[in-house]
């Protein structure tokens, strides 16, 4: 047992710098089905957003660089929200299928607008800590780094959902948002915050993962992809359920590649057929997906 | 969400597609009256290059050397007016094959060059030859394309998937031993197989050893660490890996993270280093040694003229993408220039075996039986130079000796 832990250490490693980074990535989603019931598809492109920022702030691989690119991130990602929340404002009531459509139309359009902007070549970001620990041969300090900072964000995220009175109210208005109005509420303002602060995060993580995935123009399917797999196995709308999502995608990812490359590209997809097939509301939902 | 409404919808679509495949039958049948262009009047010629998807990058760089190529001809191919129509190849199949289909039966092209993904020309090359339209596939590497079931009518100006690889292998079973072996990476789908294929088949034949081989997903892997550590484990003394793009970035910037570069010697076909993406690796690529067919390093008055040429209008230094482009423009130049009265494309497809040798800037080439480029491989290797990194060129590793691939 011992020898196996050290022989994956990396790998074991590794799967929870992804998975924190992952958590950056789908919390913001799964707050924004949850509250808004809105399936946004543009999600990825606020991920972008964040990466292109990290690349045209921070590729000289400075703190100084990369923590503007993160404020400057979280503005545009929030301003990003913001808009998305007045353009599925009328579709409210009309069925994910047609946010679906509206949110995957824009996202084609912001795509369309970084190729036109900064072009189509990929480009790569340098991390703002650079050099590695002797664990295994060699890590990354950026990745260990990536761990206090995924651990940070779900605290702070869980904390604020879970014990203050605006985290109350959030709840509320997932569980009743009538009722929630019928009391005096501004759900509308509850609404609005949620979509500013869930793409604010979406940005400050395609900082974050800037580094490891480099900012091109179709890096948003790639991430839509995995962020609607943690949810999805999470638990819509569950932050601990983002979370624990996270983790264990990061690990399928990074152990169980390492452990059976050859099933690799099943991997990602099995897992998350097993978790529906045991648990159709995701692993912390509390409702099965409708759509 | 009702039910209804969206059933509805779904026979619609379903619907639509149906007539719309019936509408494409038709057009292919007309399109069978071949659609001719006589010398004075304008020659119509489609381009293929995808604007979106994983290889726009690439399909950029080969819309540049073509332009080019008319450019400094004062826009004339085989002294004829040229209208180019340009056609998305998007992200496969599914966009590509459509676009060209339209490109052969409403434009009604003479002749096309261009194609990035094999997929693409795969499922687009019968139509090509149903309509005898010559096609010069300016990248897509499929073995088969130029195979021994190749067409008078499909020709290519870029490579076979396993050229590079092969040269490659042949030249690292010339030098002392790997220690370890040598450890095989590359994306899960065909040219990944291909590519490494051609190494392991030229490299094992010299005596050489194979530590490990491993594919990684395609188009859904980012972060290469089960990989890498992999590579650790198996005690390999090098890796010889076939990536290319947003992947070729990861991977080399993650082998340096990791610990790797400095320790395993990297080689790859040339794509791991190429344009934008030798840009963006930086430091973390130096001392890559890649074979390909062209690098702008090399030293010879055309490739010089040209390279000035390039970077004149597009501030970037050219690659193989951009020369094999810019060469599909100088073999219709030849091929055109070889027809007297109207241009057809069963014309264009009798005048394309004797046009002879290419002098282009990597070096001059011709095609072989099988209309592929017989052309030469160059080792290359990534260095330093003033503010940026160059893929120096080492070595010419000689012709590959085409009809022995499969």
């Amino acid at each position: 047992m011992i020898g196996w832990l050290s022989d994956n250490l990396v790998s074991i490693l590794n799967g929870v710098a992804l998975g924190c980074l992952l958590f950056a990535l789908a919390v913001g989603l799964s707050l924004v089905f949850g509250i808004l019931d809105v399936l946004n598809l543009a999600h990825g492109s606020l991920f972008v957003a964040g990466a292109y920022a990290a690349w045209r702030l921070a590729d000289d691989g400075t703190i100084g660089g990369f923590l503007l690119a993160v404020v400057v991130a979280a503005g545009i990602g929030g301003a990003g929200g913001l808009a998305l929340t007045v353009a599925t404002r009328p579709l409210a009531g009309r069925g994910h299928l047609d946010q679906a459509l509206l949110t995957l139309g824009i996202a084609l359009v912001v795509t369309e607008l970084v190729q036109t902007w900064f072009g189509r070549d990929p480009h790569g970001v340098l991390p703002p800590l650079s050099g590695s620990l002797d664990i295994g041969g060699g890590y990354p300090i950026y990745r260990l780094a990536l761990i206090g900072i995924g651990v940070a964000v779900a605290f702070a995220v869980d904390c604020t959902v879970e014990r203050t009175k605006v985290g109350a109210l959030v709840r509320a208005t997932v569980c009743d948002p009538d009722m929630v109005a019928a009391l005096g509420v501004n759900t509308r303002l509850v609404r609005t915050g949620a979509f500013t602060i869930g793409g604010a995060l979406a940005a400050v993580a395609g900082v974050l993962g800037a580094p490891l995935l480099g900012a091109n123009p179709h890096l948003d399917t790639q991430v839509l992809l995995l962020a609607l797999v943690v949810v999805v196995i999470g638990g819509l709308g569950s932050v601990r359920g983002a979370l624990l999502g996270a983790l264990l995608i990061g690990q399928v990812q990074s152990l169980g590649i390492a452990l059976a490359p050859r099933q690799a590209p099943f991997l990602l997809f099995g897992v998350m057929a097993l978790v529906l097939v045991v648990r159709p509301a995701g692993l912390l939902g509390s409702r099965a997906v409708a759509a | 969400v009702t039910r209804g409404p969206f059933w509805k919808r779904l026979a619609l679509a379903v619907a639509m597609v149906s007539t719309a495949g019936c509408q494409g039958g038709a057009l292919r049948n007309e399109s069978k009256a071949e659609a001719t262009s006589v010398r004075g009047s304008v020659v119509r010629i489609g381009f293929v290059a995808p604007l979106s998807g994983p290889f726009a990058s690439a399909g950029e760089d080969m819309r540049r050397g073509f332009h080019l190529y008319l450019d400094r001809h004062e826009g004339r191919l085989g002294g004829r007016q040229v209208n180019v129509i340009e056609v998305d190849e998007g992200a496969g199949p599914e966009t590509g094959v459509p676009a060209i289909r339209r490109l052969l039966s409403r434009d009604r092209v003479v002749a096309a060059a261009g194609i990035v993904n094999s997929a693409v020309a795969l499922g687009a090359h019968q139509s090509f030859i149903d309509a005898r339209v010559p096609l010069i596939i300016a990248t897509a590497g499929a073995n088969a394309l130029t195979g021994p079931k190749g067409s008078e009518f499909i020709w290519r100006t870029s490579f076979s998937n396993a050229d590079f690889n092969l040269a490659f292998g042949r030249w690292l079973a010339r030098q002392p031993p790997v220690r370890g072996g040598v450890f095989l990476l590359a994306p899960e789908y065909v040219a990944g197989h291909e590519q490494l294929e051609g190494f392991k088949a030229a490299f094992t034949a010299g005596g050489g050893k194979i530590a490990g081989e491993q594919y990684s997903p395609f188009g859904t892997t980012q972060d290469f660490q089960p990989y890498l550590t992999q590579v650790r484990a198996s005690g390999a003394g090098a890796v010889y890996a076939f990536y290319g793009g947003q992947d070729a970035i990861g991977f080399v910037r993650q082998y340096k993270e990791f610990g790797l570069t400095g320790r395993i010697p990297l080689y790859g076909p040339g794509f791991l280093t190429e344009g934008p993406t030798l840009i963006a690796q930086g430091a973390a690529g130096d001392g890559i040694m890649t074979a390909h067919n062209y690098s702008p390093d090399l030293d010879t008055p055309v490739n010089r003229d040209f390279v000035e040429a390039y970077e004149a209008v597009y501030k970037a230094p050219p690659t193989g993408f951009a020369v094999q482009a810019y060469d599909a423009g100088a073999v219709l130049d030849a091929a055109l220039d070889r027809i007297d009265g109207a241009v057809s494309g069963s014309g264009l497809a009798a005048a394309l075996p004797k046009i002879g040798e290419i002098d282009s800037p990597r070096g001059t080439w011709r095609f072989t039986g099988r209309r592929n480029p017989d052309q030469h491989v160059y080792l290359r290797q990534v260095r330093r130079e003033g503010d940026g990194y160059i893929n120096a060129v080492l070595d010419d590793l000689g012709p590959v000796e085409r009809e022995a691939t499969p």
